[in-house]
């Protein structure tokens, strides 16, 4: 990753008669990161891409790609290239025919033939050109999509929710695959995904939307430790989310009262715009350690009762209902020794550090 | 499987009532006899050896082969970009657009003819064949329009964009991906057009003048009687190539549907 700007997005907005799908959007995506879009469907995230790629033109705004105003640019001679949600592989074509099919015509066949066989070495389908579309598996036409893009070597690579058409499995292993293509090769790729797990694993940064704004634009880290609002908090992971008050500031430390779990000494989060008397604090479910007896080691601890068990297998999930709070807290337990330790009422101790308190400030919507 | 109801007995019935008149056509047209009842008389096949030395007949069938030829490709090019806006694009009027190509399957065939060959003479235009190919290329306009709309709607649309995206134009997309995946649809309409237009009967009595199609010419032979096994045997004849055009066509438009399923 370089610090070179390759897109840039300055004030775009897109309007549909009265429906504002996307508004205000501000965004420089760094050559060579994988950046992704991160939302709900219908959060506007497929429309920035889709003005990227060139088949929408935004209301107002300006979209540059390394430093052009695409303004008027149609689809065809920009710079990107897209693997599309359906991966529209050219049914009349053959996997090798479908992979050559932007080059035809604009190089000498002896040369399309080597970059084909290439493009598809590297998605490891090397040998199939031959194969009809129609004999593909969902894995391989995502793959064949994938090469058919990358064949033109765009300085731009977008994907829009490549993976939501595979099953777990697949998707999982092709999480991998992608992100060690996109290092190998060093292109910038732009995904589009609804899956906060999928833009998690394989992100440089993520971009996350609601309702055509984009909230926050971090690394995954980041965006899990630092949410700026409620909203991102609980789209991004689990998160408990319980009332606080906000009894004093100092520089980067917040003196608060936790209710629950009494007071305590927080760190400020920068990215959140506002606080006020009445804030909120998140907790990650994982972070928090559940016992029989109170905990000793913990500064700030609340006595509850089960009321809910799962077992996912890797961990356990406990709801604990306690005095202070409508919503059951949520705990995470990894299974260590194959033991479900609590049942449905239970009392139990919840204990927490405050390093593990997140400041997520007055909601101002 | 039930047992057979008053319903299947209806059914079979109904079948029975629509399609025996249509078979006693090629029956009677291996009968020896001139006159069409029975008992048959005896079995012969010179109504149909009869039918190659007859020359106005065989000018009668070039002008519905060509007549049906070029309406089938106007009225199929025209759906193709017609059903391609309806399936696409979302305009203003889009609704009574699709209504008014749709609307000659309603009119009365004979208001349609009468009309236009007042329509025709008024601007200058001596019934002909080129008067009836206009006349059915109107006619045919519906059906190409609906199956190719059947063969867009089955087409993703993101294979357009895909090629745009991969840096090939407007016109290059539409030969390149848009027409080959819908070929099938293609075809089934270039079939089901030149049908509509070869069979059709009142449109042509209008508007053909002096140069009559195949349809035109049965029925001014239907006057003689001696005729009429000659007129039964090339009924049966188109009756069958109809119906094999038909098959055809309806091969072809599932083809097209099942090539768009991804």
């Amino acid at each position: 990753m370089t610090e070179k700007n390759i897109i840039e997005l300055r004030g775009v907005e897109k309007r549909y008669g009265t429906f504002l799908a996307a508004s205000g959007i501000d965004l420089d995506l760094k050559e060579g990161e994988f950046f992704s879009l991160l939302g709900p469907s219908g959060c506007g995230k497929t429309t920035v891409l889709r003005m990227i790629a060139g088949f929408q033109e935004p209301t107002k705004g300006t979209v540059l790609i390394d430093g052009q105003d695409m303004d008027g640019v149609p689809a065809n001679n920009r710079p990107t290239n897209m693997v599309f949600q359906s991966y529209a592989i050219f049914p009349h074509l053959n996997v090798g025919n479908n992979v050559a099919y932007g080059l035809r015509g604009k190089a000498p066949k002896a040369e399309i033939d080597q970059r084909v066989a290439e493009a598809l070495e590297m998605v490891e389908l090397g040998g199939l050109e031959d194969r009809g579309a129609s004999e593909l598996s969902g894995g391989q036409r995502q793959r064949v999509a994938l090469a058919r893009a990358l064949i033109m070597r765009p300085k731009v690579l977008l994907l829009d929710e490549p993976l939501s058409a595979l099953d777990k499995k697949l998707r999982e292993q092709m999480q991998f695959e992608m992100r060690n293509l996109q290092q190998s090769l060093g292109i910038t790729f732009v995904m589009v995904t609804h899956d906060q797990y999928e833009a998690m694993t394989m992100s440089d940064r993520i971009g996350v939307m609601f309702n055509g704004r984009l909230k926050q634009v971090d690394t995954p880290t980041t965006l899990y430790a630092r949410p700026c609002d409620q909203q991102v908090a609980s789209f991004i992971g689990e998160m408990n989310i319980l009332p606080a008050q906000l009894l004093e500031e100092n520089g980067d430390t917040l003196s608060i009262d936790a209710k629950a779990f009494g007071q305590m000494e927080i760190e400020k989060n920068p990215n959140v715009a506002t606080s006020a008397r009445d804030m909120n604090i998140g907790i990650r479910p994982e972070q928090l350690e559940i016992t029989s007896e109170k905990p000793e080691d913990y500064p700030s601890t609340v006595q509850g009762k089960v009321s809910n068990v799962a077992f996912y297998g890797e961990n356990i999930h406990y709801h604990i209902q306690v005095a202070e709070t409508d919503k059951p807290i949520s705990v995470s337990v990894p299974n260590y020794f194959h033991t479900v330790d609590f049942n449905r009422g239970d009392a139990v101790w919840l204990g927490v550090q405050s390093a593990s308190v997140i400041d997520l400030g007055t909601d101002t919507e | 499987m039930r047992r057979p109801s008053t319903l299947t007995a209806y059914a079979f019935l109904y079948l029975v009532f629509l399609y025996l008149p249509v078979l006693f056509l090629p029956l009677f047209s291996f009968n020896s006899g001139t006159i069409v009842a029975f008992p048959i008389k005896g079995w012969t096949l010179d109504w149909y050896r009869k039918l190659g030395e007859q020359d106005t007949l065989i000018q009668a069938l070039w002008n519905s082969l060509g007549v049906g030829t070029v309406v089938a490709l106007l009225s199929t090019a025209m759906g193709l970009f017609a059903a391609r806006a309806f399936v696409r694009y979302r305009f203003r009027g889009q609704r009574a657009a699709e209504g008014l190509v749709m609307l000659p399957l309603v009119i009365p065939g004979i208001i349609v003819a009468s009309s236009m060959l007042v329509l025709f003479l008024f601007i200058g235009l001596k019934p002909s064949l080129l008067t009836v190919v206009l006349g059915h290329t109107f006619l045919a306009l519906p059906f190409s329009v609906s199956i190719l709309k059947s063969a867009f709607d089955d087409f993703d649309a993101s294979l357009e964009e895909a090629s745009y995206d991969l840096g090939v134009g407007v016109f290059d997309t539409f030969r390149r991906v848009t027409l080959p995946v819908v070929s099938p649809g293609i075809v089934a309409s270039l079939l089901v057009t030149f049908t509509v237009s070869f069979d059709e009967f009142v449109l042509a009595f209008f508007l053909s003048g002096n140069q009559p199609t195949l349809p035109v010419y049965i029925w001014s032979q239907i006057r003689f009687p001696a005729k009429l096994p000659n007129v039964l045997a090339l009924g049966s004849i188109l009756l069958l190539s109809s119906v094999l055009l038909l098959v055809l066509a309806e091969y072809f438009r599932r083809r097209s549907s099942a090539s768009g399923v991804q």
